[in-house]
Parts: C-alpha cells; sequence; structure tokens
C-alpha cells in the first residue's frame, strides 16, 4: 500500500509560526495494527510510536515492509518536533536491530567487582531468582530494596506503582543532571523547572550555559527549543551566551560572555546590582507577588504578629499583615515595629547587592565590568516594565527578557545561582510574565514550593541519601552521596543499607560524578538486579541478573507533548515483537511482581497502577488479574475520555491540544500566582541554616543556606596553584544524555579529547591531537585522580579551562569500548564537590601535562 | 518539466547532522560514507570566536563536470536537473571524482555487505524478521528503475567498486515527497522544490533572500544554493568535530 505524505506539489505548505516546517501533507494512511486480527499481508505501513533512545520521546511514524521497520521519521502532528527527529532519533533504528542487545535473561557466574561472566538463563529462572532475592529481603524491610532509575520512561509503571508496591527505596538521577536549578525554581517560584523564555515573546535571551546547538534544556531533549529559538532570532530576538565555551551556543550567541566556570552567581549578582543602581526595577511586581515588602527583623527572620508576616504601611505609618485590604506596603525603608528594628526584605536585599558590583564581577568571573553593565542596561531597556499586552484576549504584564538555563545548576553553589537569576528577573517583574522568565511550561506550583520551606532537619538515622538530615536538608537525591554513605554509614548516622538494587535503563558507574566511589560501594549490594537493553557496565560489574528490555519495540507510556504552546498525548507503540529474547518493561514489572509475590490485592502492583494511572472507577484494571499491557493501555487511554481506546493512537499517534495564555502565565493565574508570594528572600533557608548549626555539621555543609544568595570562594579553588585549569563538561548532540552505543552515532562523534585553548596548550607544550593526562585535585581531601586522552584546540573556550564531553569511558559494548575516558572518574562526591541540595557540582580544578 | 533544486538556510543550520543521518537511513549507505555532509567550522581567535555549519550534499549542477568525463555514460544528467549514477553501468573509473570540486562522490573501495557496521550475518536470530537483509533497515525502494528512461539510479547502488553519491533521493521526489534531508530538518533549513516554478518555496527564497553558491568560479552552475548572512567558510575556517568518514 501505498501512502502519500509530506508532498511538496504546489499548495501543500503551510508555514507554521513563520517558519515553514509543515511541507507535509497530514491525512497519511495507517493500516492496522499489530496484533488486531490476524495479520494482513500488507507490503508497507507507516505506524505511529514515540522515540525511545532520547529525553522527550518525540512522536513518530515506523516505515514498515512486511513488519521491517525500515526507516523512522518524526510525526507530523506532533507539536515537539512537527515531523522531524533528531540525529539520535534517526540512528536508534539501529539500537533496534543491535545484536550487542542484551539478548536473553543472564545469571552471573562469577564474582563481582569485576567483569562478569554470564550463563543465559531462561526468564522464569532469572524472574524466579530475582524476585525471591526481592521477596525475602522485603519480608525483614521493604527500605532493603533500593530502586534506581535513569531516563526510564513510564513513570507510573516504574517510579510510582512498582516502587510503592515494592515500598523500595527510590535513588534518582537529578542531583547529576539540574536539580540544583529544580530546587531552585520549586523554591523560590513555585513550579518545577529550571529556566527558560517565553520563546514566542521574548526579545532578549541570556543564554546561560545554554548549549543551543547540542542538547535541549530546561525539560526538553533539543529538537524543539531550537526551532522556537529560530523563529524568535527571525523576529529579532537578541541571545546573549554566558558560557566558558561558546560552542553550545554556536553561531546563534549575538554577544559571548566567556564567564570563568563556577562564578555564575557572582555575575548574577552583579546584574542585579546594577539593574538597582540604575533603578530598572519593576516595584509593582516586587510589591505584590513577591515577599520583597516583608519585614525582616535584625535577625534575619521576618516579623511575624499572630503568626503573620508583616509589611510597612506608609499610609497609617505602620505594620500591617502582609494580606491586609487596602494597604500601599513599603518596598524600601527601615522602621520600628514595638522594640523591633524592622527593614523590608527588599531594603536588605539593596543592602546585600551593594557590595557586588560589575567592577567587583569583573575580578571574579573574568568578563569586562562594561560587559556586565552593558548587559543589565539592555536586560532593562528590553523589559518593558510597565507595559502589557494582550494574549489569547487578556491582557498580561508584558516583559519580554528571560534566562535559558539548566545544567549549569551542576556546580557548587548552583542552587543559590539560579535563585539569583530568578531573583534577577523578579527584579525586572519578568517572571511569569509574558515574554519573560519561563520556569515549567504552564502555572503549576509544585509541592515543593511548600515542602521546601516546611523542611526539617531530623536527628538520625537517615537514609543512604540523607534525606532530611542535617548534612542536606534540601535533597536532590544523589546516588554518589549514596555511595559515600554505604561505605561509611556510621559517619553519617546510617543504620540501614539496602541490600537488593534494581537499576532500570541506567548506568550508574558512567553516568554518575565519582566513578571511584560507585564501584567501591556498588560491591556491597548483596543482589543487583538489571533491567536494561544493553549490557550497562555497571551490571557488567554488579549485576546478579540481566533482565533484557526491548528497545523501542515494546509498550510504553503515557507520554506528554508540553511546548508550554501546545500540549498532548501519545504512547510508545510497539513497532514489532520484541527482539531477540527481550520483553517490554512493563512485562517485566508484572512478571518481577508476580514472582515476588507484590502483584495482585491491596497496595500490590495493580492497585498502585489504578492510582498512578488515575483510572477512572469503571476503567480500573482487577487488582486480582493479570492484564495485557494493550489492555492497561487501553483503559488508560478511555479513562482519559478516548471512546476508541488505545485504537485512538494506533490509528493517528498523538493527540494535540492547545495550551491558552490563561494556563500558561503565573500572572494569568486568578488570583495571579494563585496568591503565593515568590520567594525573593528565602527566610527559610537561613532557619536551616540555624537548625543544621544546632547539629553540630561543619561549615561546608551549611555555608550556602542563606536567605539571599551569598557569593564566596569555590571550594575547588582551594586547590593549589599548580591545578591551573577549570575543568567542565559538556554534551555533544550525537548522544545528549543517553548512552552511545549506536555504531551510526559512534560513527558522528567517534572519540572523547580534551577541548583545551592553543594558548593554554602551547604554555604546556601540547600539541593538537596529542596524547595528555588530565588530573584532578580535591581541595578538601587532596585527593587526585588523572584520565589520559587526545587534546584538541578550540578557541572558543577560556584559555583557563579544559572541557571533556560526557559519553565516553564506555567497556562493555564492542562499538563504544576504547574511545576515550569519561570525565566521571574526574569529578569527587565528598563535601564541598556535592553542596547544599546534595547536588553533584561538575567543576573541579585540574592540571594538564604531557 | 520540473527543475529541481536545494535552498540551504545557513542562518537556521546547527549543525545538527540529523539530516545526514536521516540519508544514511533512507539511503542505506554504508559505513563513512555521507552522501549529505554537515561540516562544522570554527574561525578566529578567543575572545572573537565564530562557529558555522555547512551541510554539502551534492549539488546536482546545470553543468556538471562529472558527466562529461564518465566513460560509460553512468553518470548523466536527467531532464529535470537531477544528476544521476545508474548504477549498472558505473565500471569504477572514478574519473567523476576527480572532476567534481565537491567531493560528493563516494567509492565503495569495501564490499558494501560487509560495510554496514555490524557484521547482521552474526545475528541469524534477526532473520526471522529482516528476511536476511543487509542492513536490516534495507529499503527497496532504492532498487527499482526510474524515470522515463527506466534505469536504476536510485540509492541501491551500494556495490564493491562502483562509485555513489547523493541522489536528491529521486525514489522519493517521484513520488511527490521531499528528499530525506529536507523532510527531516529540525529547523527546515533545507528547503527543496522546482527552481522554475516562480511560485515553489525555493524560488521565493531565492527572490527574496541573497543566494550564494559553492565554488561558482568552476562554471558549474550548482543547483544548490545557500543563504547566509555571513557568507561562506572561507580558507581560514578550521574543521572542527571531523565524523569518521572518508
Amino acid at each position: 500500500m501505498r501512502v502519500s505524505r509530506r508532498t511538496f506539489v504546489k499548495g501543500s505548505a503551510a508555514a507554521v509560526g513563520g517558519l515553514a516546517l509543515s511541507q507535509y501533507l497530514n491525512g497519511f494512511e495507517l493500516l492496522k495494527p499489530r496484533g488486531a486480527q490476524a495479520a494482513p499481508a500488507v507490503a508497507e505501513d507507516w505506524f505511529p510510536s514515540a522515540c525511545w533512545i532520547g529525553k522527550q520521546d518525540c512522536g513518530l511514524l515506523a516505515r514498515r515492509i512486511n513488519g521491517r521497520v525500515v526507516k523512522l521519521e518524526g510525526h507530523p502532528d506532533d507539536p515537539r518536533n512537527r515531523g522531524r527527529l533528531c540525529p539520535k532519533g534517526q540512528a536508534q533504528i539501529m539500537a533496534l536491530y543491535d545484536y550487542n542487545r542484551a539478548k536473553t535473561p543472564l545469571i552471573r557466574t562469577n564474582e563481582k567487582g569485576i567483569a562478569g561472566k554470564w550463563r543465559p538463563a531462561s526468564w522464569d529462572e532469572a524472574l524466579a531468582l530475582a524476585g525471591e532475592k526481592i521477596k525475602e529481603a522485603r519480608a525483614r524491610n521493604p527500605e532493603l530494596v533500593a530502586w534506581q532509575k535513569g531516563r526510564s520512561k513510564a513513570g507510573s509503571f516504574y517510579d510510582e506503582a512498582f516502587v510503592k508496591a515494592a515500598g523500595a527505596l527510590k535513588l534518582h538521577h537529578g542531583a547529576f543532571c539540574s536539580d540544583a536549578g529544580y530546587r531552585a525554581g520549586e523554591y523560590t517560584v513555585g513550579p518545577s523547572g529550571v529556566l527558560h523564555p517565553d520563546f514566542r515573546h521574548t526579545k532578549y535571551v541570556l543564554a546561560w550555559g545554554w548549549n543551543i546547538t547540542n542538547s535541549g534544556g530546561n525539560k526538553l531533549c533539543w529538537i524543539t527549543y531550537p526551532r522556537e529559538l529560530i523563529m524568535a532570532k527571525e523576529r529579532g530576538m537578541k541571545v546573549v551566551a554566558i558560557d566558558p565555551r561558546l560552542r553550545g551556543a554556536g553561531p546563534f550567541a549575538d554577544e559571548w560572555l566567556p564567564i570563568r566556570p563556577g562564578t555564575d552567581l557572582a555575575l548574577a549578582l552583579a546584574l542585579a546590582n546594577a539593574l538597582v543602581g540604575e533603578d530598572r526595577i519593576d516595584r509593582e511586581f516586587l510589591k505584590k507577588y513577591t515577599n520583597a515588602p516583608f519585614l525582616v527583623k535584625d535577625d534575619g527572620f521576618f516579623l511575624r504578629i499572630d503568626g503573620k508576616e508583616q509589611v510597612w504601611d506608609a499610609a497609617s505609618g505602620s505594620a500591617k499583615p502582609f494580606d491586609a485590604a487596602g494597604i500601599d506596603p513599603a518596598l524600601e525603608g527601615e522602621f520600628t515595629v514595638g522594640e523591633a528594628k524592622v527593614k523590608t526584605a527588599f531594603q536588605v536585599f539593596r543592602e546585600h547587592l551593594a557590595q557586588y558590583t560589575p567592577e567587583w564581577a569583573a575580578g571574579v568571573c573574568g568578563v569586562p565590568a562594561e560587559k556586565i553593565r552593558k548587559v543589565a542596561r539592555e536586560l532593562g531597556e528590553n523589559a518593558a516594565i510597565g507595559q502589557t499586552i494582550v494574549v489569547d484576549g487578556v491582557e498580561l504584564p508584558y516583559r519580554p527578557v528571560a534566562i535559558h538555563a539548566y545544567h549549569v545548576s551542576q556546580q557548587e553553589l548552583g542552587f543559590q545561582a539560579v535563585r539569583a537569576m530568578i531573583l534577577l528577573m523578579m527584579l525586572l517583574g519578568a517572571v511569569e510574565a509574558v515574554g519573560g522568565q519561563r520556569v515549567d511550561f504552564t502555572w503549576k506550583p509544585h509541592e515543593n514550593f511548600e515542602k521546601l520551606d516546611q523542611a526539617k532537619v531530623k536527628d538520625p538515622p537517615y537514609n543512604i541519601y540523607l534525606k532530611d538530615s542535617k548534612f542536606y536538608p534540601i535533597n536532590s537525591n544523589n546516588s554518589s552521596v549514596a555511595a559515600r554513605v554505604m561505605l561509611e554509614p556510621e559517619k553519617y548516622g546510617v543504620t540501614t543499607i539496602p541490600e537488593v538494587l534494581i537499576i532500570h535503563m541506567t548506568n550508574p558507574l558512567l553516568a554518575f560524578g565519582d566513578q571511584e566511589a560507585l564501584i567501591k560501594a556498588y560491591k556491597k549490594f548483596k543482589f543487583v538486579v538489571a533491567i536494561d537493553t544493553w549490557l550497562s557496565e555497571t551490571a557488567d560489574y554488579f549485576a546478579d541478573v540481566v533482565l533484557p528490555a526491548a528497545a523501542m519495540e515494546k509498550y510504553e507510556g503515557p507520554i506528554g507533548l508540553a511546548t508550554g504552546y501546545e500540549d498532548g498525548k501519545a504512547l510508545r507503540l510497539p513497532l514489532m515483537e520484541p527482539l531477540f529474547q527481550s520483553k517490554g518493561e512493563i512485562d517485566i514489572y508484572l512478571d518481577l511482581c508476580e514472582k515476588a509475590g507484590i502483584l495482585y490485592g491491596k497496595d500490590g502492583y495493580l492497585d498502585q497502577l489504578n492510582k498512578a494511572l488515575k483510572l477512572k472507577d469503571e476503567y480500573k484494571l482487577d487488582a486480582n488479574t493479570r492484564p495485557a499491557v494493550r489492555d492497561i493501555f487501553d483503559r488508560w487511554a478511555k479513562s482519559e475520555g478516548f471512546a476508541e481506546g488505545i485504537r485512538y493512537f494506533e490509528e493517528k499517534g498523538v493527540k494535540v491540544s492547545q495550551v491558552p495564555a490563561s494556563k500558561r502565565y503565573g500572572l494569568a493565574a486568578s488570583p495571579p500566582f494563585s496568591g503565593k508570594r515568590l520567594r525573593l528572600y528565602g527566610e527559610s533557608l537561613l532557619r536551616l541554616q540555624e537548625e543544621m548549626k544546632g547539629k553540630k555539621v561543619e561549615q561546608i555543609y551549611w555555608q550556602d543556606y542563606t536567605p539571599l544568595p551569598v557569593w564566596r570562594k569555590p571550594t575547588m579553588d582551594l586547590s593549589g596553584p599548580e591545578y591551573d585549569l577549570y575543568l567542565i563538561s559538556f554534551k555533544k548532540i550525537e548522544y545528549k544524555q543517553s548512552r552511545a552505543h549506536v555504531p551510526l552515532l559512534i560513527e558522528l562523534a567517534p572519540e572523547q579529547y580534551v577541548e583545551i585553548n592553543p594558548q593554554a596548550a602551547g604554555a604546556r607544550g601540547i600539541k593538537d591531537g596529542e596524547e595528555v593526562y588530565v588530573e584532578s585535585h580535591n581541595a578538601v581531601t587532596g585527593e587526585t585522580r588523572r584520565v589520559r586522552v587526545k587534546a584538541r584546540y578550540v578557541e572558543g573556550i577560556r584559555p583557563d579551562t579544559v572541557g571533556l564531553s560526557h559519553h565516553y569511558g564506555l567497556w562493555t559494548n564492542p562499538w563504544a569500548k576504547d574511545r576515550g575516558p569519561t570525565p566521571n572518574t574526574l569529578f569527587f562526591s565528598t563535601a564541598g564537590y556535592v553542596t547544599n541540595t546534595a547536588d553533584q557540582s561538575f567543576h573541579v580544578k585540574v592540571r594538564v601535562y604531557k | 518539466m520540473a527543475r529541481y533544486g536545494m535552498v540551504i538556510d545557513l542562518d537556521r543550520c546547527m549543525g545538527c547532522r540529523a539530516c545526514m543521518e536521516a540519508c544514511k537511513i533512507e539511503n542505506n549507505t554504508p559505513q563513512g560514507i555521507f552522501w549529505m555532509r554537515v561540516f562544522r567550522f570554527e574561525e578566529g581567535e578567543y575572545p572573537d570566536v565564530r562557529y558555522r555549519f555547512l551541510p554539502r550534499p551534492c549539488m546536482h549542477c546545470d553543468n556538471p563536470p562529472c558527466t562529461k568525463v564518465c566513460p560509460t555514460g553512468a553518470r548523466y544528467k536527467r531532464e529535470d536537473g537531477l544528476v544521476a549514477t545508474d548504477w549498472e553501468k558505473c565500471i569504477g573509473t572514478r574519473y567523476c571524482h576527480a572532476a567534481c570540486p565537491y567531493g560528493a562522490n563516494y567509492f565503495n573501495w569495501k564490499e558494501p555487505q560487509k560495510n554496514y557496521y555490524l557484521d547482521w550475518s552474526a545475528a541469524p536470530e534477526l532473520a526471522s524478521v529482516t528476511g536476511g537483509m543487509v542492513p536490516p533497515y534495507k529499503n527497496p525502494d532504492l532498487e527499482v528503475p526510474y524515470g522515463k528512461e527506466g534505469r536504476r539510479i536510485a540509492g541501491g547502488g551500494h556495490r564493491l567498486r562502483v562509485i555513489e553519491k547523493c541522489t536528491f533521493c529521486v525514489h522519493r521526489v517521484e513520488k511527490g515527497i521531499l528528499p530525506a534531508c529536507a523532510a527531516n530538518c529540525p529547523v527546515a533549513a533545507i528547503h527543496f522544490g522546482d527552481l522554475d516554478d516562480p511560485e515553489s518555496e525555493v524560488a521565493k527564497l531565492l527572490r527574496e533572500r541573497n543566494p550564494l553558491r559553492l565554488r561558482e568560479e568552476f562554471g558549474t552552475s550548482p543547483k544548490v544554493y545557500y543563504l547566509s548572512k555571513s557568507g561562506p567558510p572561507t580558507a581560514k575556517s578550521r574543521e572542527i568535530e571531523k565524523v569518521g568518514a572518508r
């Protein structure tokens, strides 16, 4: 059967927002889904599913010839990718057929901590063994089972239903990703996210460490933001790249501020200093929507009367509850209330900022003061303070300036740096305004806005990632911290160490910082189950059982299609039967739960699945009958209002909806920001600092718990002068966030190299292409580590900085091995390098020599 | 009769190489062969540095030097302007390769069947799904004849000691579908269509913008045009991030 799509005949082009992206015709013809009726003798069809190899699961269509997948193309209706796929999305077709995948269940036959030896096993044997170990550990204490995920999909099936049914301890990957920024967003504004612009309206954006050409950004994988960026640039948006390395922003930077690594907080404070100095601030915004007018006592805590925060009412010359009607709160000033001397939080901020002049920051950041002043001025000019705009029929504040920041948050001062960036945008009134600062795609305050504010420092015993502890009371759940704790549990007040670990589509030894600590710690797990499509390095060293997961040939979802302007739903549908002896993960979890005795009954996996998928009563699964996976998704689809159930997705692939401005912006909510006050002043951070001090924890842990972002010299700068270079890490478009086992991608980016400026290389007598050592130094413990790697001359990097990409250092896959080291062996996870919110810093001082 | 051409907007290009992969899979090119190849360049010295990307398909020249040197007529220009390679007629002289100023020709020095990355014969368990196809994603459209002359000119010519290059995805174009690279560009930087149709997108772009072509001094009259505010790469541009290609 011939299908006609993407024709370019006359009249078929429909321009989308200025970009002629739609040279396709819709109405492509779809054939009977796999599994429905007897297999028809079809020669060719295009079957809808979703990308599997990245982070955002773009909708796609698979061209099949007699059931054999020959090509993947983006789904034309998915608003995120509009018919296109990135190089990874295209190349994943080889992952599908890759016979270097984990093909059969494997059982380990040799000791752990070295390369694994295996015997193939039947599914029944492997599952029975794994299920028995889980059952046995759970009988003693469910927290003896830990579950760790990477870029796993279908959170309802795995993160929610399985973890809850098992009562397992869940380990995350976020503390290595961007979670310091997420915590800053949740705590300061409310929605869960780091920072991105309102692309369709922004005029001026600070691309703060935003790797535009190589790796997504806040929440998205890649393909959506570049498209939005191009449309915005063609509309005239200006891009200022703030990055030690220009390659990420590439030709899309109108201005480059090559900042010294780890000094982003200083720059944000200096920009705020300049804006306040030039009085380019949105006073109305600060008064109405933030806690800037709240009165702060000498001790740094808010003045409260009857438990309520107070503001200064100029009309009556007295303190009034912040939410009293008919008052005009003072933004600045010093007042006396009863015996107490108080200042507004903004006054405190203003005085705090006085020290952080652009001239001061120039010395810290290595960016000329006049450039900092210029950017501050341009921010102020473009912010259009006082202006409004009508969007979707609603008149809203218009502040077309924003920051795009994501992985830049993974540095020592990451949480406070991102907080300072948000404060900068608050000064301009741009947070959640049209054209302004976005945190999430819609205005959706996260429970952490209150939870982090209410966080309490508890007494030991703590769990292995030190939740609610005196070390990291706000806690992003860091697996390298867990590793450190497992090596010295007494030191951290930890008594329960998990015995059984399930690692799902994650490769901690390569994915996370501090490989050395992880290797030592993972040896301590008594039983490790790996659910994975490839035999990961972590599985190679530590798995007792490997359960081979299908690649993209399986059911998974539901998948959201949010771009900020559109939204929708999609599912990953099996393009073919799972290859080799692999199974879809949902089937694997059903099997595993059955063997572990946690599938059926109240609070069993099926019962938890009903909750996780929010199935309406009439579509709930029977908690005592094992369903087929297709049936689960059919119920979900019907519960979501798709009358045809899963057939809707089997036929159309995606369901798209529009997001109106009223749902998008916090300032469009009723009342604005749902009545919440943005936290310019983080009073609870001061409270946590005092609680931490009260529990006698060292300064290195509490020093960044301050109500306003405070610059300090990074710990890494305490390394001796011989460690004269900063190491940063970055991602390449060919691999982005995940493993690089596909030969097609390895061909595009075949080997690791350390990027070094020719000035720095010349001073060390290092030639382009020559092998060098990169040696990192731990300023706290004195430990050093080194890797051997080729040097590559790059002009677009600071002469005091070298860069290594992630993605390399693999050894189990014959195509991926011997292509150079991972930078993760060079990073440390000790105090000073995992800071504040338990987030990993990917900055360290190094020396480079032959 | 249409006269097909391509307009590549370098001000949009992110250098992501998604076009290269879309081409590679659509046309089943063997390892090291990129009919569409995206070059990445760095220019200048710190801190005055600039990056630049350049996708390079076959230019499908109106005055192609490669057709003139081909002793067998395997390389010829079609009525619709596509410069085609009849892989049944190619005897592997590589004269076209020598004549082309763009480096667009790729010669199969290795047996292509053994040059598809993995050794697909090592996975007999795939055969029930793939029918033993090499590569497993083998595109059946590439084998059949095209054009009224009925010659085998689509991407099926992966044969030992036979030359190959970009076909402008003749097998798609004849169906009215965009070439794989243009259809897949994430930022719609690659436009394709009939240069002679004043209403076509490519014709409009050429009228509205200031196009440039590569190595026009050779008189090749390429039908691939570039749009760029800052001009093409120069002798001072340093190639970076090279792919594992020949």
